[in-house]
């Protein structure tokens, strides 16, 4: 793998440091576990975020509309991959922090749309189907590589992120807002999918979506809040580096049990990495 | 899809067969009494069959009243749609209508007014159903009607779902539609996103990258193949996104957004009702499952009436003695529902016009406990409602409100309110 | 091998012509493997029960089926949590000076599985069993806060996912020198607030009795669950605390290796 690695019997060079064999094998275990961790912990916590935050408009295929689910869903998605990036970034010079977030989201909200939508509450595909997010996640990995630089990425990352969203989305959707007519209404597929099958706890009314209620600009809504999405994920994305840089804080504080779990005072030597 | 997930969800689905088959009642019971007494009143309740297949259809239709006494802790019936009480999608709505005019979009209603319903479902899951007519009110929740048992039979795979939109697209089954290009999409960026994954994860990752940055060899750490790989890859993202979106505007020239408004409805013409029903005492004889309420009663209308039923929380207290109360009640009605007691009257002579009378109600049935209305007792606002039905001699129907505090009793008062049966 | 442990006064070493692994994945992988059989079973328990003996909480079928789920859990949660973290602590290491860089890299490997079994139980908390949450009430009337979908997501899952973060917090606490010397926040923080989901539901139950009738999933009455997931970004900070005590505890391996 290149000329950043040199091996002898006994050594590998790894990065310009030479490290013994057997260190260098801990290392690669090291990576193995942390990677599995960090996948699952990222999955669990980036989903519980996503779905107690933006999670029906993309339960439902009556909910993706070209307001509410345009500008929000992007703004809540920034926060994980922002955070983590700091962290990988900084620390590794990795650039897969956004790309992991969005992989991970998929996979955890594929698996309980299948087994909870899908199998306990007997939804079809057709209405539950989740939108996907991992062109965002990408672009901000390949622009953070290239730039190097938070702000950057920030600017033209988050931009990207918010515009990229509804045109990866619309191949999935259109088949969805073709119209029809049902009882002598007006209404696209996606709306008569969400009324046949009865959501018995949460009723047309509760549908957060573009009622109609603001100029629409000639019929532009999704453009118009991909574009607000886009100008606010750049705010946010700076907001949550910075979170994720004060969760990467190494800090730590005197153990007050150190007697009581009857250890030695080791003297002056507490200060920590 | 990997096989063991395959197997798993056929085992997952299985199951949903066995489970489907004995589906229990829906939560109703457990609805504080304020609920189910002083919101939505139905009646005239109907369910076209109890047996059907899948694909085939059942049509409920009835009426409900938005009750006098709303209760003050609830909003007001502004944004309400008709749903229906059903274990989820194990049918599928096809007509909802109010009033004949369309309820697929939610609508405003009236207090103290009365709509017609009919919606029509057509079964999907195989089993034993629970299914009631249900009006949901925003902010007060699902306010449930009287529930059926429907028996769906079949198979569920068998279920379909098809309609043409109106520029021509023939759906063999909404059930599906769609999904293939949907899973074909993910695919695609899931890939994408596991190729740039393994170029970077191949090599040592955490440790050594994480000492070269403190030791000031971060140069090091990105190779010029890696800002390639970089470059290609926003230019592949930036390609398939367009490439997608192009796709779909050509293959679906014509869309529509969600249809989002509010509907209109306006309620059932008004009847003034000739009978004034103002409750002097009501008790609950707790032990005894037994209410009782004391009214004076006024027939302010041109005919002799008398009283046929009490209805409360979808409960039917009908007076066995009036013919034309019991002919209201179907065969094929939920037996649990008609409590078998009745309503029993201190006074069953016909009230005349114009005159007033102080009658004693009387509503025992073991069915105050099974439906929990017992739990009145634990409502922070201990008021009984329901609808009095009056029958006039030529079998005119009124109906009247009852509403009005209600009072327990935790030891067998009967005999001292002067009650004789 | 030469690590000694002292523990409650008796003196054990290790076989010194069988060096013991450095990273020993047999417990996490059992352990994950259990965890795998716990979820599938509470899902299967669900498809089973769920429709039906769960939808009326006034139904007996319920009170058994249901109820007696969550008792059986709660005793679980009692015994699991007591016996974990009581063997760990009367087992932990008081002869911290002693030990040796070998021993102490491979406690750094079962701290990493320590949090990967608990990361592995977070995930079907936070992103399995919840959207599960999401698809059971928005689709039934909820009629009690013991729904069939929070007696396993809130008394089943929960818990489990505590024991191995307070059981992780306490193994390093307990058997690695600098974190027995200090308290790392980053680890605190990565375990305290997925705790601290749970009295959470005290909150959200308390919204949804006064005046959350419908399901809306988004709802500003879930966000303490969300704010509180977000300390599992502090895994981050840890995951530097430890990279740059194994990369430590690695050159002092190599300098044992070279005398």
């Amino acid at each position: 793998m290149s000329a950043q690695l040199q091996e002898n019997r006994d050594s590998v060079v790894l990065y310009g440091r030479r490290w013994s064999r057997e260190n260098a094998g801990l290392s690669r275990t090291f990576d193995i576990l942390v990677v599995i961790i960090m996948f699952i912990a990222i999955t669990a916590a980036f989903h519980l975020h996503f779905q107690l935050t933006v999670g029906d408009w993309d339960f439902w295929v009556d909910w993706k509309d070209r307001q509410y689910w345009v500008t929000a869903t992007p703004i809540l998605l920034m926060a994980f991959p922002a955070a983590l990036q700091y962290v990988f970034w900084e620390k590794f010079r990795l650039p897969i922090a956004a790309t992991v977030c969005m992989l991970g989201l998929t996979l955890g909200i594929w698996i309980t749309r299948y087994s909870g939508f899908h199998t306990w509450s007997y939804f079809p595909f057709s209405m539950v189907w989740p939108a996907t997010m991992i062109a965002g996640g990408l672009i901000l990995d390949a622009v953070l590589l290239l730039s190097g630089s938070a702000l950057i990425t920030a600017i033209i990352g988050g931009m990207s992120f918010g515009l990229l969203f509804y045109p990866a989305n619309w191949p999935l959707l259109a088949p969805f807002r073709l119209p029809m007519e049902a009882m002598n209404s007006l209404v696209s597929v996606g709306d008569y999918i969400g009324y046949a099958y009865t959501r018995t706890s949460t009723p047309e009314y509760l549908r957060f979506i573009e009622r109609g209620t603001l100029r629409t600009f000639g019929g532009h809504s999704a453009v118009v809040s991909a574009f607000f999405s886009g100008f606010v994920c750049i705010l946010v994305y700076l907001l949550w580096w910075y979170i994720g840089m004060a969760f990467a804080r190494v800090a730590t504080l005197p153990n007050r049990m150190k007697s009581f779990m009857g250890l030695h005072d080791r003297g002056a030597e507490g200060k920590d990495a | 899809m990997r096989p063991s997930r395959r197997v798993s969800g056929l085992l997952l689905g299985l199951l949903a067969l066995i489970a489907a088959s004995e589906v229990a009642a829906h939560g109703e019971r457990n609805q504080e009494p304020f609920l189910r007494m002083r919101t939505a009143h139905f009646y005239d309740v109907t369910w076209s069959t109890d047996k059907v297949k899948v694909n085939e259809d059942v049509v409920i239709e009835g009426k409900f009243r938005l009750f006098e006494d709303w209760p003050a802790n609830l909003p007001e019936p502004d944004v309400a749609f008709l749903g229906n009480g059903t274990p989820g999608p194990v049918f599928v709505r096809t007509e909802s209508w109010l009033n004949g005019q369309p309820a697929i979009q939610s609508v405003p209603l009236k207090i103290d007014r009365d709509y017609a319903f009919k919606t029509v479902l057509k079964g999907r899951i195989p089993g034993d159903h629970h299914v009631h007519p249900m009006v949901n009110v925003e902010g007060a929740g699902p306010l449930m009607g009287p529930g059926s048992w429907v028996q769906v039979a079949g198979r569920a795979s068998d279920f379909v779902l098809p309609l043409t939109t109106l520029d021509g697209t023939k759906i063999d089954n909404l059930e599906t539609w769609g999904v293939s290009s949907v899973v074909g999409w993910h695919s695609v960026w899931i890939v994408i996103a596991i190729l740039w994954l393994v170029w970077w994860t191949r090599r040592p990752l955490l440790i050594p990258r994480l000492v070269a940055i403190d030791e000031g060899r971060e140069k090091l750490l990105i190779s010029r193949a890696d800002l390639a790989a970089g470059a290609v890859l926003i230019v592949l993202t930036v390609s398939v996104v367009v490439i997608g979106f192009v796709w779909a505007e050509n293959t679906f020239p014509r869309t529509i957004p969600l249809q989002g408004g509010r509907a209109v409805v306006k309620p059932l013409p008004r009847t003034e009702a000739p009978v004034d029903v103002t409750v002097e005492r009501a008790t609950y004889d707790v032990p005894g499952r037994s209410m009782q309420i004391r009214a004076s009663v006024t027939n302010h209308g041109g005919r002799p009436i008398q009283f046929g039923e009490f209805a409360t929380s979808g409960l039917r207290f009908v007076n066995r003695e009036l013919p034309a109360a019991m002919a209201t009640v179907s065969a094929t009605y939920p037996k649990e529902l008609v409590p078998p007691a009745g309503l029993k009257l201190s006074d069953s002579a016909p009230l005349a016009p114009g005159e007033t009378r102080s009658i004693l109600f009387d509503m025992t049935d073991a069915a105050w406990e099974t439906e929990r209305l017992t739990s009145l007792l634990n409502d922070p606002d201990n008021r009984v409602g329901g609808l009095l039905f009056c029958f006039d001699d030529q079998g005119g129907r009124i109906i009247a409100n009852v509403s009005g505090p209600i009072v327990p009793i935790f030891k067998d008062l009967v005999a001292h309110q002067g009650m004789t049966h | 091998m030469s690590s000694v442990i002292q523990s409650s006064g008796e003196v054990r070493s290790a076989s010194a012509s069988r060096p013991r692994a450095m990273v020993n994945l047999k417990p996490a992988i059992f352990a994950m493997l259990g965890i795998v059989v716990i979820m599938a079973g509470y899902r299967i328990y669900q498809q089973i029960f769920a429709w039906s003996a769960g939808l009326d909480s006034t139904d007996p079928a319920f009170e058994t089926y249901w109820m007696g789920l969550l008792k059986g859990e709660l005793v679980l949660l009692v015994l699991s949590w007591a016996g974990l973290w009581s063997w760990l602590w009367i087992t932990r290491d008081r002869n911290l000076q002693a030990l040796k860089p070998r021993e102490e890299m491979r406690r750094y490997f079962n701290l990493v599985l320590y949090i990967m079994v608990y990361a592995f139980c977070v995930y079907f908390t936070g992103s399995f069993f919840a959207e599960m949450d999401a698809s059971w009430h928005q689709t039934v009337v909820r009629d009690t806060a013991f729904t069939p979908s929070h007696v396993i997501l809130f008394y089943g899952t929960i818990p489990l996912y505590i024991l191995f973060g307070v059981g992780g917090f306490l193994y390093a606490m307990t058997r690695l020198p600098r974190f027995a010397e200090r308290i790392s926040i980053p680890h605190a923080l990565a375990v305290a607030g997925p705790f601290l989901i749970l009295p959470n539901l005290g909150y959200n139950e308390w919204g949804h009795a006064f005046w959350m009738m419908e399901e809306f999933f988004s709802a500003p009455l879930h966000w303490g669950f969300v704010v509180l997931g977000w300390s599992v970004l502090a895994l981050g900070g840890l995951l530097l605390q430890i990279a740059r005590h194994v990369f430590e505890t690695m050159g002092r391996l190599e300098q044992e290796a070279s005398a």
